[in-house]
Order: C-alpha cells, then structure tokens, then sequence
C-alpha cells in the first residue's frame, strides 16, 4: 500500500473514475464493432435461407 | 453469536454443489474426447447423451442451487447478525434437494434420462429424472422462503434502516428463483410428469417448450446474482477500497430481477409456435439486461480504480497493476470481467433476432454458455469458497498459491476450450451431436479447433481438481492452527441516507414483475387453449 496523505487519499476519493470511463467505453465502443463485423461481414454475406 | 447451524448449513450445501462439479468437470472431458472422433474406443452415443445429460444437471442444477442456497444461508445470517430462521426447515429444505438429486441420478445414469438438461419434449426420460429433479426445486422454494422471512423480519425490526446490501441482492434472488422456476414447474406437474408417468398419451411440445423458456434465461442470472453480489460486497473491501455507489448497486440488482423474467422468447427464435411480434418484444427485452449489467462492470471497476489508486496507481489505466493481483477476490473479478465481456458479446450476437439464425443450434451456443457459466459465474463462485472456506471450517486457507495457480489455469482453460467453440459454431458444427466424423473437408477443417477444446477440457479438469483439492485439505488440514477471521462487507463510498422505499424493499416490483410476466406470457401461453394444437407422442428410452 502507498503512503498516501490524508488530502491525497481524500482526493482519490473524491476523483472521477476517468479510468473506468475509459474501459467502459473502449469495451461497448468494441462491442458495437463487433457486432457491425459479424452482422455485415460474416451474417449478411451468407445470404438467404435455402 | 454462535453460529455453527449457519457454518454447517453453508458447508453442507456447498460441499454438495463442489462434489457434483467435480464429477462434471470428469464428464466435460470425456464428452470433448468422445465428440472428437480422435479416440474411436470412446465412441458410444449412448453413453455421451447419457453423460452430456449428466454433465448438465450436475453443473447447471446441483451445483449452482446447492451453492445459492449455502452462500445465502451465511450471508443473510451474518449481514442481518441474525440466526437462520428455522434451521429445522432449512435442513428439511437441504435433504428434500439432495433426495430429488440422488432419484434424477438413477435414470440419468442408467441412461433412462438422456434428454439434456433441458429435458425438451417429445424427448422422454423416465419419470424419476422429473420427479427428481422436481424435489430439488421445492428443496430451493424452502431456501427462498426463509430468505425472504429473513428479510422482511429484519425489517420489521428495523423500520428506518436499510436492508444491508448483501441481504437485499440475496432476497432479490430468492424472489427471481420463485418467479423462475414457476414456468418449469408447470411444465413438470402438468405436462410432464403426468405424461412420463403414462396417465396421458401425448404432449404439446409447443406449450412445453413455452413453458421452459419462462424459466430458461431468468435461470442464468439466478446463478450470476452470487457472481454480482460478490463483486459489490467483497470485491471492493478485499480490494482495499470502498463501493463506489450502492445506489447503482441496488438498482442494477432490481433491474435483472424484473427485466431477466419476461424475455425467455430469445430461446424460441426458430421455434414456429410463437408469432415473430412476441418474439421481437422479448429480444427487445434481451437487450434491457445489457443496462445492469453495464452498471454493474462501471461500479465495481470504479471501485477497483479506487483501490489502484490508494495502493499508488497513477495514469489513466495505471492503477489497473497497483491492484491486489495476489488476493484471490480481486483476481477472480478482474478474470470473470473480461470473460463477461467476450461472454456478453456473444449473448448479444444471440439475442439479435436476424443474426440468431446464424448461431442457432450450433456450437457457438454452448461456447457462449460455457464462457458466461463456467467462465464468469463459476470462478466467482471459486473465489466466494476460498474466502469462506477458513471462516466456515475455522482452518486457514492451506495454499493461496495454490488458489492463484487454479484461478488462472481455470481462465486459460475456458479460453481455450470456449474460443474453437465459438468458430466451430460459425464453421456450421451442430451442437447436441456424439460425433463429427463425417469424412469430408468441411468435417476434417474442424479438427485442429477439436483438439484446442480438447486441451481446453484437459486444463480445466486438473483445475477443477485442484480447487476441489485446495478445499479438502483445507477442511481437513490435522494443524491446529485456528482461522479467526469473519466475514467481512464492503463499505459504500458514500453511505446512503435517504433511499427511497422501492430501493429497498421488493412489494412494487414484485407486482411490475407481475405484469410483465402477464403482458409477455399471458397470450403466448393461453393461445394453446384457444387454438388447435397437435400433440406428440412420447420418443425416448
């Protein structure tokens, strides 16, 4: 554990979590890229149902 | 307080859940094997369909009800520092489940019963898997009521508080176990059992399969809420840092309480009994449960970021390797996250109507449910064991090395065996198949992607292996070292104050929940009594 001060830790506390902003979007931004690959590169280039 | 009844109730239950995935874990790798066509001495359909059945009741029925009703037992005693209300009955509950599994093993073991843990109709197993696996459902209403008793007692007697977080995720499930098991246990008294015990001739498997779908995509977040609530109640304080928001908490737990309900339909995209309209509402539905779980991966990697941060993490994502990596909580999350992630990827790729046809019925689907069950679901509930295992048998944890190397080899191994899984499942391989050995190019491109699944399968057994060894000898280590240790909650960043009612209590959602169901079931089901319909015979053993 790091030695923190009382003003250090309490402005951890208090922070914004940009970091897990950062993971949130990047992992849905993922998703949705993805999904657009499988649905437009794989799915819709098989064609219809016989 | 004393607390040996609840210590004993936890052990005993989860002890049967950890028994029952051992043997699975030994089947998993025998199907794997036998299905490749490698090793031509395995070859026998009867005993794969005999052990996949096997396999599934164990993993998805025995292990996971026996683990919820133990886990829940000891958190609601000691978040709400209460005893188990009516151990008699809790115990009555304990051998009522365990005598239903030990009649469902009879036939499945025989192989009278190899109809899949789904147990479709007009598929027919013999009557003791149904009655069996009935008893082990009214063991669990007895769990569920005494959780629920529990809880509302406790806020009888504590009319301005709020019900501790770990009690309210706990009666939440209790509460979606009830709903759940509603529509399999209609299927099982109306339809099935009648018909396996030969007072009726034929089934609708159309109302049948209706009927298991109220139960089947709720059923998966019963077994994650543990998962959930092990992330917001242990994950933060083992961490070394607080709950970023109980608020996000409690609405996320409500929010897959009512919304995993009325969405089952995604399973009977193909089926042709139900209208495409009903079919679009639920896989509208489908996708609602994405937000809780969103909500759910931004509090507790918030909470993680706060760890990092305290532990001398700097940067954007530099706290990510200040985190606790050696604490088997906090490595089990970080695992199960990014297995959710790819889990939950490919749950959105089946709940897309169009695309679903793509998938359906291949073996990207039981790629996705191994990932999500075994990989996010069943590591958290490794990680609950190695916490509680000390403070339930007053025996230190023999090796947390030991753990460590599991937890890891457990993740390798379901990438491993999951990843060919899922482009098998794009290749074309069918799922619910003994064999793929057909002998022509497209069967022949699947084998290196076999026998990947096969070292998967390897990995993963010795894993399962070694938890279940780090647990034994645990219990049973003869040092008389004594573990003090107790349960420890997380603490909320910021502690509510002001909550309203229906963040704290289920009466509102119990009647939404109602709705919902009667919007989303009420005509699919009754159309089966106004309109013609064609039975089938039984097909089976």
């Amino acid at each position: 554990m790091a030695q923190l001060s009382d003003e250090e830790r309490e402005e951890i506390l208090n922070s914004k979590p940009i970091g897990t902003w950062f993971l949130l979007i990047s992992v849905t931004a993922s998703m949705v890229l993805g999904w657009l690959f499988l649905y437009y590169g794989v799915f819709i280039p098989r064609g219809v149902i016989n | 307080m004393n607390d040996n009844t609840e210590r004993n109730l936890a052990l005993s239950h989860m002890s049967v859940a950890f028994i029952a995935f051992l043997l699975a874990c030994i089947m998993g790798v025998y199907q794997v094997l036998e299905r490749s066509g490698l090793f031509s001495s395995l070859d026998s359909p009867s005993v794969y369909f005999a052990s996949v059945s096997t396999h599934g009741v164990l993993m998805a029925y025995v292990l996971t009800t026996f683990f919820i009703m133990g886990f829940g037992y000891y958190t609601a005693s000691t978040t709400l520092k209460m005893p188990v209300w009516n151990p008699k009955l809790a115990w009555g509950g304990f051998w009522l489940a365990l005598f239903g599994v030990v009649l469902a093993a009879i036939p499945l073991l025989t192989g009278l019963a190899s109809v899949l843990y789904t147990f479709y109709p007009p598929v027919q197993a013999h009557y003791l898997f149904y009655l069996g696996a009935t008893l082990l459902i009214v063991g669990s209403w007895v769990w569920c009521g005494i959780m629920l008793m529990m809880f509302y007692q406790w806020k009888k007697e504590n009319p301005d508080e709020l019900v501790p977080l770990a009690m309210f995720a706990t009666a939440a499930n209790a509460l979606l176990w009830l709903w759940t098991s509603a529509g399999v246990a209609f299927e099982s008294l109306f339809l099935i059992i009648p018909w396996s015990l030969g007072w009726v001739d034929t089934i609708d498997p159309g109302l049948a399969r209706t009927l298991f779908s109220w139960t089947l995509h709720p059923i998966v977040y019963f077994w994650l809420i543990p998962a959930y609530t092990a992330f917001y109640v242990f994950v933060p304080k083992q961490a070394g840092s607080f709950l970023f928001s109980e608020e996000a908490a409690r609405a996320a737990f409500l929010v897959l309480v009512v919304f995993s309900l009325p969405i089952g339909f995604h399973h009977l995209y193909m089926d042709p009994e139900q209208a495409k309209g009903w079919k679009m509402l639920h896989g509208i539905g489908t996708f609602v449960v994405t937000i809780p779980t969103f909500l759910t991966g931004f509090t507790v990697i918030a909470s993680l970021e706060i760890a990092g941060r305290l532990r001398g993490g700097k940067g954007l994502l530099g706290w990510i390797g200040s985190l606790q990596w050696t604490n088997t909580m906090v490595l089990s999350v970080i695992l199960s996250l990014l297995m959710l992630i790819f889990g939950g990827f490919g749950g959105l790729v089946n709940a897309s109507y169009a695309m679903n046809a793509m998938v359906h019925n291949t073996a990207w689907v039981p790629g996705h449910f191994h990932l999500i069950f075994a990989g996010t679901t069943v590591i958290m509930y490794f990680a609950i064991a190695y916490y509680l295992w000390p403070i339930l048998t007053k025996k230190p944890l023999i090796s947390n090395n030991m753990a460590l190397v599991q937890l890891w080899t457990w993740f390798i191994g379901i990438c491993i065996l999951t990843t060919p899984w899922h482009v098998l499942g794009l290749l074309g391989q069918p799922r619910r198949i003994s064999s793929v050995v057909y002998n022509n190019l497209l069967t022949l491109s699947w084998q290196p992607y076999e026998l990947a699944m096969i070292f998967g399968g390897l990995i993963m057994m010795g894993s399962g292996g070694l938890f279940v060894y780090v647990l034994y000898k645990t219990q049973f280590n003869p040092s008389a070292e004594v573990f003090e240790g107790s349960v420890e909650y997380a603490e909320p960043l910021h502690k509510p104050t002001d909550l309203p009612e229906y963040l704290n209590d289920f009466k509102l959602w119990n009647k939404v929940i109602a709705v919902l169901m009667a919007v989303s079931f009420g005509i699919p089901i009754l159309q089966f009594f106004f309109m013609d319909t064609y039975d089938s015979s039984a097909w089976g053993y």
